[in-house]
């Protein structure tokens, strides 16, 4: 063990070794959060073009109408293919190439190796396969924009027979979604075992800062969640590629054309089941490892113990396993019978109790705090009402009955943003400016940080709040122009303050993108825990090295020992032993 | 029938039977989520104004003892049963359970296509005509055997209009012949996939009041000039003649503004120089159904329109489709 820490030295490593091959947690956590950053304004961007058409239907896109493909727009107008292409590839990216692979690639692979003392993670070579894995996932489905069909235009949900009767960028879509599913298969076992097997000594369960179990749950959820959708992946591939029928009745006729050739005794219903199995343990995924990463923050800058810090780890694993007994809410519509309705609105709405807990826990954790606003403070402050609006306003999705009016239109996509984006995409924003000075021993500016959260704050409410209204109004989602029907017509200014919204919000990042390179070179330098904070990742050095802690840390204390009585300092590191 | 309809405030106007119960559910709950946001905002903002962290001031290591939580953690508990058990389980038996008796329900079977409705009545003698996916073409889309059986002989096929009568319940097989679709009546509270290779039953009612004639002149609204737009008013029709003040009709009732945004942006620019302060219009169809499921390039464009009619106007329509089949075949 001491020969092979000793061999850790990394400064006669070659560069692609170093920085691009590398087997190092923090060099693939920051691979993993570049890539993912960039996939994310991608995303993004998708979604800009798109809300052009929605707020000026039919007309001209300005600048950039006349480079998109003729697949995508026609004289610079986005045509119906078009705009499904980029809706389903805006979900596709935001939630497989954007949001997990930043909150578990990134975030989980650079912190929580430090957090627990670990070296490295427990299998560095198969973390390293994880990423290039995801990396040929992400450059299958970016790719697969750049060919003839432009990319899958079926939905992030790809409902057969519809994505099985598409062109080919389905199947593209299908190979790319292996990849990525592969990815996350291998980094689940990796945070499973390195957690267990590689705490410090004195690390027990009950001392793991949050952070850490919200990504312990979470690989669990990819572990278990992912492989159903794998195997459904295939069988869809199956469908369109040698001519199966696991998802294809028979009886189909398409514009008049009878599909005499479909062997047919397949079911839609069953990808649908299929699908949501995975995909809303994947809900989790995406809003579990923000989680964590506010209650890091909000114990550092409240400068007190979380409240309740066994509460919120009883909640996240009751989180975790609920999470696995309510796909079947997405999918009330199908003509399900009141039995197995009854079922899934009762979990869904057992669920929200432990949400409710962690919001709660969170909260009263700011009574008799010494608040420090700095800039992951705001974001994460800024998350628990977003998140708050966010999960309250799946109650009536998840009521059966009131789901007959809202099921499908604007106020679930206005819902499941507001829990992703002013959500866990502002906790991700929180864990970017927290952590930067552990990754870079530099400080992003404060005033940059500052001009980047309030307006982006107030856009992003200007983007989702009117969506609740809209879906109120009966508009629906997946709409390519809603004034073509009554209720988005009657609805469209609501429509135009969203677009506008979206497009001030994409200003609103610059000053994040300038602060972000800026910094990495000239920010200001700061010590090894410029936060004064708790948690071991700030025991190592900054950035650390390979192998991280000069020597192997021994834990004497809970992760939040923040304003301890008696003791001169506001913080006792959880590597300190305290005199008494 | 209540005197003003409109849509895009809240929720639209509702004309059937359960749909008062959905509405209700729904307004409930955003109640509750009002008590629980609103108080819990104001113990937010509290909290970040009076615990600034200050010089020579340090937080509370103890954690307080707020019992307030977990009778918070109960009450949500509590409400979100009587939620489930109280609201949402009875109205979807409501919606779901207990299909009405057939001498008492109007049967209709919608097939659903990209990108359209199709409407299949049995016709007068109430039994509906076999179909046949080899037979289907454009002008045969559900694919009816007229020749073959002799129950098909009356039946009526509508694409993209379905007429309904009012005022009794109405039974709803629907199926879909190419990809899902989502039978979505905004207006009705009624929201159903539509998927192939099954057919699922519907049922609701219609308020007796709710003749879509009737409705069409109670969405009347008067939208000032300045504020019009053609995005908005784009599906509307003019209540009455516009006419200036030196007696010019500038367009007459039932005309709408343009088929395109510029020639609709054009003909208000034009009323607005003609010196009319505001334009009185009503939706062309009131009641719309849409399709609710992503089901292709053209799904934003598939919508029908709803005919409501009494059961004597029904009648009279039923009896004049018949009619009018018999005049072909002459």
């Amino acid at each position: 063990m001491s020969d092979h820490a000793h061999s850790h030295g990394d400064h006669d490593l070659p560069f692609w070794k170093k920085y691009v091959f590398s087997v190092d947690h923090k060099v693939i956590g920051v691979q993993y959060a570049l890539t993912a950053l960039v996939f994310l304004f991608f995303g993004f961007s998708l979604m800009m073009i798109m809300r052009w058409q929605l707020a000026y239907p039919g007309r001209p896109i300005p600048l950039i109408g006349a480079m998109l493909s003729g697949t995508l727009a026609a004289d610079g107008v986005l045509v119906g293919d078009g705009y499904n292409i980029l809706g389903a590839m805006h979900g596709t990216i935001m939630v497989f190439l954007g949001i997990v692979p930043l909150a578990v690639g990134g975030f989980g692979n650079f912190v929580l190796p430090l957090q627990i003392g670990a070296p490295d993670m427990a299998f560095p070579r198969l973390n390293m396969a994880s990423y290039w894995v995801f990396f040929v996932g992400g450059v299958i489905m970016i790719g697969s924009m750049f060919t003839k069909t432009s990319g899958a235009g079926s939905g992030w949900t790809m409902y057969p027979p519809l994505a099985v009767t598409a062109a080919y960028g389905e199947t593209i879509w299908l190979v790319g979604m292996v990849f990525l599913i592969t990815s996350s298969l291998l980094g689940s076992v990796n945070f499973i075992v390195t957690t267990i097997q590689l705490r410090a000594r004195g690390l027990s369960f009950f001392r793991l800062p949050f952070f850490v179990w919200a990504q312990l749950v979470t690989a669990f959820l990819l572990l278990l969640a992912f492989p159903p959708l794998e195997a459904a992946a295939a069988l869809q591939l199956m469908d369109r590629v040698v001519g199966t029928s696991f998802f294809m009745p028979e009886g189909l006729v398409l514009s008049t054309v009878h599909l005499s050739h479909l062997s047919g005794g397949g079911n839609p219903v069953l990808w649908q089941h299929l699908f949501w199995f995975l995909a809303h343990p994947e809900v989790y995924v995406l809003i579990l490892p923000g989680m964590g990463i506010i209650a890091e923050v909000i114990a550092n800058n409240t400068r007190k113990p979380l409240w309740g810090y066994k509460s919120l780890v009883y909640s996240v694993i009751f989180l975790g396993f609920m999470s696995f007994i309510v796909w079947a809410h997405h999918m009330f519509m199908t003509g399900m019978g009141t039995t197995l309705s009854t079922f899934f609105q009762a979990t869904t709405m057992i669920i929200s109790v432990p949400s409710v807990i962690i919001l709660t826990c969170l909260i009263i954790s700011l009574y008799g705090a010494a608040i420090r606003f700095t800039v992951p403070m705001l974001f994460a402050l800024a998350f628990l009402p977003m998140f708050a609006i966010g999960g309250l306003t799946g109650l009536p999705l998840g009521l059966t009955a009131s789901d007959i009016q809202l099921h499908d239109t604007y106020y679930v996509i206005g819902h499941f943003h507001y829990v992703v984006a002013p959500g866990t995409i502002f906790a991700m924003f929180a864990g970017i400016y927290y952590w930067f000075p552990k990754a870079t021993g530099r400080k992003m500016s404060d005033w940059l940080g500052k001009l980047h959260f309030w307006p982006s704050f107030i856009f992003i409410n200007a983007v989702f709040m009117p969506m609740f209204f809209q879906g109120m109004a009966g508009v629906l989602r997946r709409q390519y122009d809603q004034t073509e029907q009554l209720a988005g017509a009657a609805s469209h200014g609501l429509t135009l303050m969203s677009s506008w919204g979206a497009w001030l919000l994409a200003l609103a990042q610059i000053p994040f993108i300038v602060n972000f390179f800026w910094s990495i070179w000239k920010g200001q330098r700061v010590s090894d825990n410029p936060w004064h904070a708790t948690t071991l990742e700030w025991a190592a050095p900054s950035p650390p090295p390979h192998g991280n802690f000069p020597a192997v840390p021994v834990v004497y204390s809970g992760p939040y020992e923040y304003s301890v009585p008696g003791v001169s300092e506001d913080f006792c590191p959880q590597n300190v032993a305290l005199e008494a | 029938m209540p005197p003003d309809l409109h849509y895009g405030r809240w929720s639209p106007p509702d004309f059937s039977l359960h749909g008062h119960n959905i509405d209700q559910l729904i307004d409930v709950v955003h109640v509750f989520m009002l008590a629980l946001f609103i108080p819990w905002g104001l113990f937010f903002l509290y909290c970040l104004l009076k615990y600034r962290q200050k010089p020579g001031q340090s937080a509370q290591y103890n954690p307080v003892k707020a019992k307030i939580s977990k009778y918070a953690e109960i009450g949500v508990a509590v409400v979100e049963v009587f939620l489930l058990v109280g609201l949402s389980m009875p109205v979807w038996a409501q919606y779901k359970n207990d299909p009405p008796a057939e001498d008492e329900r109007y049967t209709v079977r919608v097939i659903a296509q990209q990108f359209q409705w199709n409407a299949h009545y049995a016709g007068a003698d109430g039994v509906f005509g076999k179909t046949d996916a080899s037979l289907i073409t454009e002008l045969n889309p559900i694919g009816l055997m007229e020749e073959q059986d002799p129950h098909a002989a009356d039946d009526i096929v509508t694409i993209n209009d379905i007429h309904l009568p009012v005022g009794r319940p109405i039974y709803m097989r629907l199926t879909s012949l190419d990809v899902i679709h989502s039978f979505f009546i905004p207006t009705m509270r009624v929201k159903q996939d539509v998927i192939p290779g099954m057919e699922v039953p519907i049922w609701f009612e219609i308020d007796a009041w709710a003749l879509s004639d009737d409705i069409r002149g109670n969405m009347t609204a008067a939208t000032p000039i300045e504020k019009a737009s053609w995005y908005k008013l784009r599906h509307h029709i003019f209540a009455e003649d516009v006419v200036t003040g030196d007696g010019e009709v500038m367009a007459a009732a039932g005309d709408h503004l343009g088929e395109s945004y510029k020639a609709g942006t054009e003909r208000i620019a034009e009323l607005r120089e003609a010196g009319v302060k505001e334009l009185v219009m009503q939706p062309r169809h009131p009641l719309q159904v849409v399709c609710a499921q992503l089901c292709g390039n053209s799904h934003f464009k598939m919508a029908a329109q709803l005919i409501t009619h009494d059961e004597a106007g029904f009648a009279a329509w039923q009896a004049a489709q018949k009619q009018a089949v018999e005049f072909e075949d002459f």
